[in-house]
C-alpha cells in the first residue's frame, strides 16, 4: 500500500519541504503577532478601536483560504508575499482576540497600584500588563501555530516553489499516487501537534508564577 | 526618624461631581466641599457608608483622581502644581484587594519603588529584607515566593511592606483589611499600631466599619452619602458628642459600649497568669492555683508561649502535668487590642479568659471579661450606670408599692 522505495528516494526532498513548511508558518505567526501586539497595545489605551479591528479581522476570516491566495497572485505576482500575506491575516483573528483578552485580564487593583507606584504608561505597559497577559497570547500563538501549520498546505495551489508539505498533497492528489499524500499529510499533523507541545512548554516557561499558584492549590 | 518626615495634608473646600448619575455598589462617591486638616504623624481615618466619597477623597491625594474644584495641600503645596511621579513616590498606597504583582516574587514586589527610583540591587534587597522583618515575615521564607503562595492576611503585610518601601512620609490605606477575616483583621491593625509608634507616619485611612475607625483613628471623620463631612474630631469626642443625629446613628446606639473601643487592653491592670509547664510536677502547681481566686492553671511552654488551661478541680494530686487534658487555647491578646474585641472574643471561648502576650507570643498575663466589666463600670460606663441605676431606683418603686 505504501510504496517505501518512493519514500526513501525522495527523502532530500521532504526534508526540504518540511523545512519550507515551518519557514512559511514561522514567519507567518511571527508577523501576526507582532501586528496583533500593535493593534492590541493600542487597543488597550483606546477601547473603542477593538470592536473595529475585531470585526475586520473576523470579516477577513470569512474569506475561503484558496480564493484569497488567488487573488493575491492578481494582485501582487507571485513571490513569498503571496503566500505570507493570507497566512498572516488569518493569524489576527486568533492573536489579536487573544491580545486584547490578555490585556483585559490584567486586574485592575494591580493597574492601580501600578499607577499609585508612579509607574509610567509605558513601563506599566512592558513591566506589569505584558507580563500578566502573556498566558493568554502565549495561548493564541498555540491555536494560531497549530492553524498556520494546516494552512500553509493550501499555498501549494500557488505553484511548485510553495506549500511546504503541502505540495506533496496537491501532487499526489493530481496523480492519485497515496503515499505521496501521505508523506505530505502526516508529517504536517506531526509538526501541528509538536508545535502545540512547544508553546504549551513556552508558555510555562514564561509564565513561572502561574505554575506555581497551581501547584499551591492541589491539596495536601 | 520619627516625625521629621511626616506631612501635614489638607483638604481646602475640595469638591468632585460625576457626570453620570450615582450608581450603585462600588461607583465612585462624589465629594462636596471637603475642607479637613491632617496633622503630621496622624492616623486619620474616614468612615462613612459606601459611596459617600471617602474612596475618592483618599485617592485625590496621591492624584488618582483630580477634584472638580479645591485644593488639596500636602505640607501646604498643592498637589496639582507637583510633578505626578515625584508626587508618588512620597506616598505609599494600600488596597483592599492589596493589587500586588502576580509575576514578580515577594521581594521584587516590595522593593517596587525603590527599583523605580533606581537604587542598586544590593540596596534593593536589603530593604525588602528590612521591610520583611518589620512586617513580621521572615525574608528568607518569603522573598522568592509568589503573591498567589501567601494567604490574604500575609498578602496584606506584603502590601503595607511595599507602601513602606521607600519610607514615604504619607500613607493612604483604603479599606487595608476589609478582606481578610476578624481574627487576622485584629492582628493585622494591633502591628499597624505598632509600626506607627515608631514610624510616625501622617496616614489617611478608609473603611466603613465604626469599630475600625475608632480603634485606629487619632481623628475621626464622619462623611455621609453625597461627600459631605458631618463631624471631625478624635473618636471620643464622636462617641460623647455626635454632631447630628446622622453620626449618631452612624455610631450606633450602643454607644457606651462603643467606648470599648477606645480603650485596650495595656490600660486594664497587668494580671500575672498562674503557670506551669507540661512535666512539672502537678501536687505544687495545684497548691498554687487552688491559692488563686482564677481556677485555670495556664499551661505554657519553655518560651513562655501559652499551650491551654488545666482546670482546679480535675487536676491531679501527684504525677505531673501533661498537655493532653488542657483546655484548647482561648483567645490571644495584644496590648493594642480594644476591650470590645477582647470582650467579644472571650465572651465566645471555652474559658473565659485571654491570654496576654507579647511580639513573640510570649504570656504577659491573663484578661478576663470581669476585669473589662470592672474597667467599663469605673470609666466609660458614666451613662449605662446611670440608666441602670434608674432602673433599679424605678424597680425599687414598684415592689415598695
Amino acid at each position: 500500500m505504501i510504496d517505501w522505495g518512493w519514500l526513501a528516494d525522495h527523502v532530500p526532498a521532504l526534508l526540504y519541504r518540511t523545512g519550507q513548511h515551518l519557514y512559511l508558518a514561522a514567519i507567518a505567526v511571527a508577523v501576526g503577532l507582532a501586528i496583533s501586539l500593535a493593534l492590541g497595545v493600542l487597543a488597550a489605551r483606546h477601547r473603542r478601536l477593538v470592536l473595529p479591528f475585531t470585526f475586520v479581522a473576523d470579516l477577513v476570516y470569512t474569506i475561503p483560504s484558496i480564493a484569497l491566495f488567488a487573488a493575491l497572485v492578481v494582485v501582487v505576482g507571485l513571490s513569498v508575499l503571496t503566500a505570507e500575506v493570507p497566512l498572516v491575516l488569518y493569524t489576527l483573528v486568533i492573536l489579536f482576540r487573544n491580545v486584547v483578552a490578555g490585556f483585559d485580564a490584567v486586574p485592575p487593583d494591580v493597574r492601580d497600584a501600578a499607577d499609585a507606584m508612579s509607574y509610567s504608561g509605558t513601563a506599566r505597559l512592558v513591566r506589569v500588563e505584558l507580563p500578566l497577559a502573556v498566558p493568554l497570547i502565549a495561548a493564541g500563538v498555540r491555536v494560531a501555530a497549530v492553524s498556520t501549520i494546516g494552512l500553509v498546505t493550501i499555498s501549494a495551489l500557488l505553484g511548485d516553489a510553495f506549500g511546504g508539505l503541502g505540495f506533496f498533497i496537491f501532487e499526489g492528489a493530481r496523480r492519485g499516487f497515496a503515499t505521496e499524500i501521505y508523506a505530505g499529510a502526516i508529517p504536517t499533523i506531526l509538526l501541528a501537534l509538536a508545535a502545540d507541545r512547544l508553546f504549551v512548554r513556552v508558555q510555562a516557561w514564561l509564565t513561572p508564577w502561574e505554575r506555581r499558584a497551581q501547584a499551591e492549590v492541589v491539596p495536601g | 526618624m520619627p516625625d521629621s518626615r511626616a506631612a501635614t495634608v489638607e483638604f481646602d473646600h475640595v469638591t468632585k461631581r460625576y457626570d453620570r448619575a450615582p450608581e450603585a455598589e462600588g461607583a465612585p462617591g462624589a465629594v462636596e466641599d471637603l475642607s479637613l486638616a491632617v496633622p503630621a504623624g496622624r492616623i486619620c481615618v474616614l468612615v462613612g457608608p459606601s459611596g459617600c466619597g471617602k474612596t475618592t477623597s483618599l485617592r485625590m491625594v496621591n492624584r488618582l483622581i483630580d477634584p472638580t474644584r479645591g485644593r488639596v495641600l500636602i505640607d501646604g503645596v498643592d498637589v496639582a502644581s507637583r510633578d505626578l511621579v515625584e508626587l508618588r513616590r512620597g506616598i505609599g498606597y494600600v488596597i483592599q484587594q492589596v493589587g500586588l504583582f502576580p509575576h514578580q516574587t515577594i521581594g521584587e514586589n516590595v522593593a517596587t519603588v525603590p527599583r523605580l527610583l533606581g537604587w542598586p540591587a544590593g540596596r534593593r534587597r536589603e530593604r525588602a529584607e528590612e521591610l520583611l522583618t518589620l512586617v513580621g515575615l521572615d525574608p528568607a521564607a518569603y522573598r522568592d515566593r509568589y503573591p498567589a503562595e501567601l494567604s490574604g492576611g500575609e498578602r496584606q503585610r506584603i502590601g503595607v511592606a511595599r507602601a513602606l518601601a521607600a519610607d514615604p512620609p504619607i500613607l493612604l490605606m483604603d479599606e487595608p483589611f476589609g478582606a481578610v477575616d476578624p481574627i487576622v483583621r485584629e492582628r493585622l491593625q494591633n502591628e499597624l499600631l505598632r509600626l506607627q509608634e515608631t514610624l510616625a507616619k501622617t496616614i489617611l485611612f478608609v473603611t466603613h466599619d465604626i469599630d475600625e475607625a475608632i480603634k485606629m483613628g487619632d481623628l475621626v471623620a464622619v462623611m455621609a452619602t453625597g461627600g459631605h463631612l458631618l463631624q471631625y474630631g478624635p473618636p471620643a469626642e464622636i462617641l460623647a458628642r455626635p454632631a447630628s443625629p446622622f453620626v449618631a446613628q452612624f455610631v450606633g446606639t450602643d454607644r457606651g459600649l462603643k467606648r470599648l473601643s477606645l480603650a485596650r487592653v495595656a490600660e486594664l491592670p497587668l494580671r500575672p497568669a498562674i503557670t506551669a509547664r507540661p512535666g512539672d510536677p502537678a501536687g505544687p502547681a495545684r497548691e498554687r492555683i487552688l491559692a488563686d481566686p482564677f481556677p485555670y492553671l495556664l499551661l505554657v511552654d519553655d518560651l513562655d508561649r501559652p499551650i491551654g488551661w488545666l482546670d482546679q478541680r480535675t487536676l491531679p494530686a501527684e504525677g505531673a502535668l501533661t498537655a493532653a487534658s488542657a483546655i484548647p487555647m482561648s483567645p490571644l491578646f495584644d496590648r493594642r487590642t480594644t476591650l470590645k474585641d477582647a470582650l467579644s472574643m472571650l465572651l465566645g471561648a471555652d474559658v473565659q479568659a485571654g491570654v496576654l502576650v507579647d511580639r513573640d507570643r510570649r504570656t504577659r498575663g491573663i484578661v478576663t471579661a470581669g476585669m473589662v466589666a470592672d474597667w467599663f463600670r469605673a470609666n466609660a460606663g458614666g451613662e449605662l450606670a446611670a440608666t441602670v441605676g434608674a432602673m433599679d431606683r424605678s424597680a425599687a418603686a414598684a415592689v415598695r408599692a
